[in-house]
C-alpha cells in the first residue's frame, strides 16, 4: 500500500500539537488573515513558524489555508504574506481563489499548491484546469463519488486529498451565501453564520423544513479510498477541541495503520465506528461515496447537536515511582466510576476510580471543578497528553 | 462604447417572444443545469446567438456525456455560460468556437480574480456579493467586457441533495419541485427548486441593479425566474419593481469576523 497521509485539523497551537502527537503526518491550520475560519484563534506568524518548525522536527508536514474568496480589500497584503509562508517553509497553500493560484506560481514561491475543497472538484478536466495553474493537489468536494474519484485519479496524475469525517455543509462548499443574506456575514469569507443549520417554514406546511446534514464519516471506505489512490485522508473541525481532535486522528491512525498491515477487523471498524460517534456531537454517515444522500443523511428539526461530557481529564504528569498520575479536569467524575485512558502510545485501558486527591494532597470524592487538577492512584505508565474519558465501549466485545 | 445588451435565462418559452433589441437568450440546458423547471434538450435550442447555461458541477458520468453532446452542439450557439470549470477543457479539445463565460457569481469578487479568469475566458459574470464600488472597480480594470447582474434572481445556495424530496418523504407530503422557504430571524424568503441534479436555493427578491452604467458590459443578465415576458419588458423599460426587488449588497457591505459587526 502507498503510504496514506492523515491530515488534521488546528484551530491553534495546543490542537496542533495533539494532532501530531495524536497520528497525524500533516494539520492544516490558518494564519490570522484570509482563512474561512475568521473566527477561529488561528495562528499569527510567528505561531506559524514554530508550529513548521514543529512539524518538520517530527518529519512532519504543514499546510496553511488561504481559502477565502477575496474581495477587494483583502488584497493588501496577499503577496507579502504569501512570501512570509514560503520563507518561514510552510508546505504547502490550500487556496480556493485562483489569484492566490496564480500569485504561488508568479512569486516562483517553494510552496506546493493544494486547491481547496471550496473550488467543488468532481470531474477530471476541472482537476486539469487547476492542474495547469500549478496544483500539485486537489482537495475534491466532498460529493466525489469513489467513481468520481477514481476518475480523476488515472487522468491527472495529481495527488487527491478527500475529507473522511467532520461536518458537512448542506451545499457544495463554496457555493452558498445564505449566511450573506440572513445575517450579513460573508460564508466564503470566513463568516459562515451556519444558516442551513437553522429552520425555515413553509407556508401550507405545518412542519418545520431543515436541511440539516449528519456529519460525514468514511471510515467504512478507507479501503476502497485507498485502492482508488487517494493520498490524503483528511478530517475537519479547526473549531474542535483537543479532546475530538485526539480521538478521532488517534482512531483513523490505528485503522490506516491495520490496513497497511492488512490487519483490520470488522468488528475493530464497529468498535471504532462506535467510537468515534460517541465523540461527535451529531451522528455521522458516509454521506456521497456511494449514492446521493437520501433523507436518512439529514435532520429535519434543526440543529440536533448533543454537549458531549465524556472527556474527563488531560494527563499533565505521571509519577513513576510512587505510580500516581496528575490529571487536569475537564468534566466531572467521580469515586467508583468506571473509566478509560487512552493515548498515542498506549493500548486504550480500563481504570475503576478508587480515589481521587486534590492538589493539595487531600482525599476527595469528586471532581467537579472545570480545569481542577487531581491526582489518582495508577499502575500503568502515562504520558503527557493521554485522556482519560467515560468507558462506554469495551473493545473486547467486538473482537 | 456603452452597450445595452441582454443575456436572458429562458426561464419558460413565452420569453423567446420578447420584442426588444439586443437580446441573448441563455437556455437551460437538459441535464446539466440546476435550478429551473424549464430546461431545454440542445436539439431544442435553434434561436441566433443562444448561449447555452450548464451550472450543474459536473461528475465524472456528466462531464463524460457533456464531452459527447458539445460534437453536436446546435450552429447558433454562441456561447457557454457555466460555472465548472471543467467546460473549458472540454471545449478547447473540440476547438469549439464559441465564447466561454464563467458564471460561478460567488467566485468573481475582485478584478485581479477575474482577470485571471479572463485569461482562461471569454467573459464572467460578476458577482453579486459585493458592493457597488467593488463592482466599478472591477469593470474599471478588467481586461475583457464583462457580464453584470442586471435584473434577476440570485442563487444562493446549491446542493447537491434532494432537499425538497427529502423533506416531503419524510413527512409523508406530496411530491414537488419548488417551494418558498421562510426563515424567521432573519424574514428572509427563498425560493427552492429542485431537480434530479440538485437543490437550488435563490433569494426571492430579485436584485435591481439597473441603475449601473459602464463601459466595459458585455451583457446585462438576467434571470428572471417567476416574470411574465410582459413583465420583463417593463423592467427592460425602466418601471419601477420597488415591491419584488431590492439593491443586494450593492450598498450594503458583508462582513466576516464578529468584531467587525459590533
Amino acid at each position: 500500500m502507498n503510504k496514506v497521509e492523515l491530515l488534521a485539523p488546528a484551530g491553534d497551537l495546543e490542537k496542533l500539537k495533539i494532532a501530531y502527537l495524536y497520528g497525524a503526518d500533516a494539520v492544516y491550520c490558518a494564519g490570522k488573515k484570509f482563512g474561512l475560519r475568521a473566527n477561529a484563534n488561528n495562528f499569527t506568524l510567528e505561531e506559524l513558524k514554530e508550529a513548521v518548525e514543529y512539524a518538520h522536527r517530527l518529519n512532519k508536514k504543514l499546510y496553511v489555508t488561504i481559502n477565502i474568496i477575496f474581495h477587494e480589500k483583502e488584497l493588501e497584503g496577499l503577496e507579502e504574506y504569501l512570501k512570509e509562508l514560503g520563507q518561514i517553509g510552510v508546505d504547502a497553500i490550500i487556496a480556493s481563489d485562483i489569484l492566490v493560484m496564480k500569485k504561488i506560481k508568479e512569486l516562483n514561491l517553494k510552496l506546493e499548491l493544494h486547491v481547496s475543497t471550496q473550488a467543488s472538484i468532481l470531474n477530471r478536466e476541472a482537476a486539469l484546469f487547476y492542474k495547469d495553474l500549478g496544483a500539485t493537489r486537489l482537495v475534491l468536494a466532498r460529493e466525489a463519488s469513489l467513481e468520481d474519484i477514481q476518475d480523476i485519479k488515472e487522468n491527472t496524475g495529481l495527488e487527491l486529498e478527500c475529507f473522511i469525517h467532520g461536518a458537512m455543509c448542506t451545499s457544495f462548499s463554496g457555493r452558498c451565501v445564505l449566511s450573506n443574506y440572513c445575517t450579513n456575514r460573508d460564508a466564503n469569507r470566513g463568516g459562515c453564520a451556519q444558516i442551513c443549520r437553522w429552520v425555515f417554514n413553509i407556508e401550507d406546511k405545518k412542519d418545520v423544513f431543515s436541511m440539516t446534514p449528519k456529519d460525514l464519516n468514511l471510515i467504512e471506505y478507507i479501503v476502497d479510498m485507498v485502492n482508488v489512490g487517494v493520498n490524503s485522508f483528511k478530517v475537519e473541525g479547526r473549531m474542535r477541541g483537543i479532546y475530538y481532535i485526539a480521538t478521532v486522528i488517534l482512531v483513523y491512525r490505528r485503522i490506516v495503520d491495520k490496513i497497511g498491515t492488512n490487519t483490520l477487523s470488522r468488528g475493530e471498524i464497529q468498535y471504532y465506528l462506535d467510537i468515534l460517534n460517541r465523540c461527535a456531537n451529531r451522528d455521522s454517515t458516509p454521506q456521497f461515496i456511494k449514492e446521493i444522500p437520501t433523507k436518512e443523511e439529514q435532520y429535519f428539526l434543526g440543529r440536533q447537536e448533543l454537549s458531549n461530557q465524556d472527556f474527563l481529564g488531560l494527563v499533565l504528569d505521571y509519577d513513576e515511582e510512587n505510580k500516581f498520575v496528575t490529571l487536569e479536569q475537564r468534566n466531572y467524575f467521580k469515586i467508583g466510576d468506571i473509566v478509560e485512558f487512552f493515548g498515542p502510545n498506549i493500548e486504550t485501558f480500563s481504570y475503576e476510580v478508587t480515589k481521587i486527591y486534590g492538589e493539595d494532597g487531600q482525599e476527595i470524592e469528586i471532581a467537579n471543578h472545570p480545569k481542577m487538577v487531581v491526582k489518582l492512584p495508577i499502575d500503568a505508565k502515562l504520558s503527557k497528553y493521554d485522556m482519560m474519558r467515560i468507558k462506554v465501549f469495551d473493545k473486547q466485545d467486538y473482537l | 462604447m456603452k452597450t445595452n445588451n441582454y443575456l436572458i435565462v429562458v426561464t419558460n418559452e413565452d420569453l423567446l417572444e420578447l420584442k426588444v433589441k439586443n437580446i441573448s437568450f441563455l437556455f437551460p440546458v437538459t441535464y446539466y443545469s440546476v435550478g429551473f423547471l424549464k430546461t431545454f434538450k440542445l436539439e431544442e435550442i435553434q434561436t441566433p446567438h443562444a448561449y447555452l447555461y450548464i451550472n450543474r458541477i459536473l461528475d465524472k458520468k456528466a462531464i463524460q456525456n457533456l464531452k459527447e453532446d458539445l460534437k453536436k452542439i446546435p450552429s447558433c450557439v454562441e456561447g457557454i455560460c457555466f460555472t465548472d470549470l471543467g467546460v473549458v477543457g472540454i471545449v478547447k479539445e473540440l476547438n469549439l468556437q464559441i465564447k466561454l463565460i464563467y458564471m460561478q457569481n460567488h467566485n468573481t469578487t475582485n478584478a485581479l480574480s477575474i482577470n485571471a479568469y479572463l485569461e482562461y475566458l471569454d467573459s464572467v459574470l460578476i458577482s453579486t456579493d459585493i458592493t457597488e464600488k467593488e463592482m466599478k472597480t472591477i469593470l474599471d480594470v478588467a481586461t475583457k467586457p464583462l457580464i453584470i447582474p442586471y435584473f434577476s434572481l440570485v442563487e444562493v445556495m446549491y446542493s447537491r441533495r434532494a432537499l425538497l424530496s427529502n423533506y416531503n418523504e419524510n413527512f409523508g407530503y406530496s411530491k414537488r419541485q419548488e417551494e418558498i422557504l421562510h426563515e424567521g430571524i432573519s424574514n428572509q424568503d427563498f425560493l427552492a427548486i429542485e431537480n434530479a441534479y440538485g437543490t437550488i436555493l435563490y433569494a426571492k427578491k430579485f436584485i435591481d441593479y439597473r441603475n449601473i452604467e459602464h463601459e466595459n458590459i458585455m451583457y446585462r443578465y438576467i434571470n428572471p425566474l417567476g416574470l411574465t415576458k410582459d413583465a420583463i419588458e417593463s423592467v427592460l423599460n425602466g418601471e419601477d419593481f420597488s415591491s419584488i426587488s431590492d439593491t443586494g449588497f450593492l450598498y450594503k457591505k458583508t462582513y466576516y469576523r464578529l468584531k467587525e459587526e459590533e
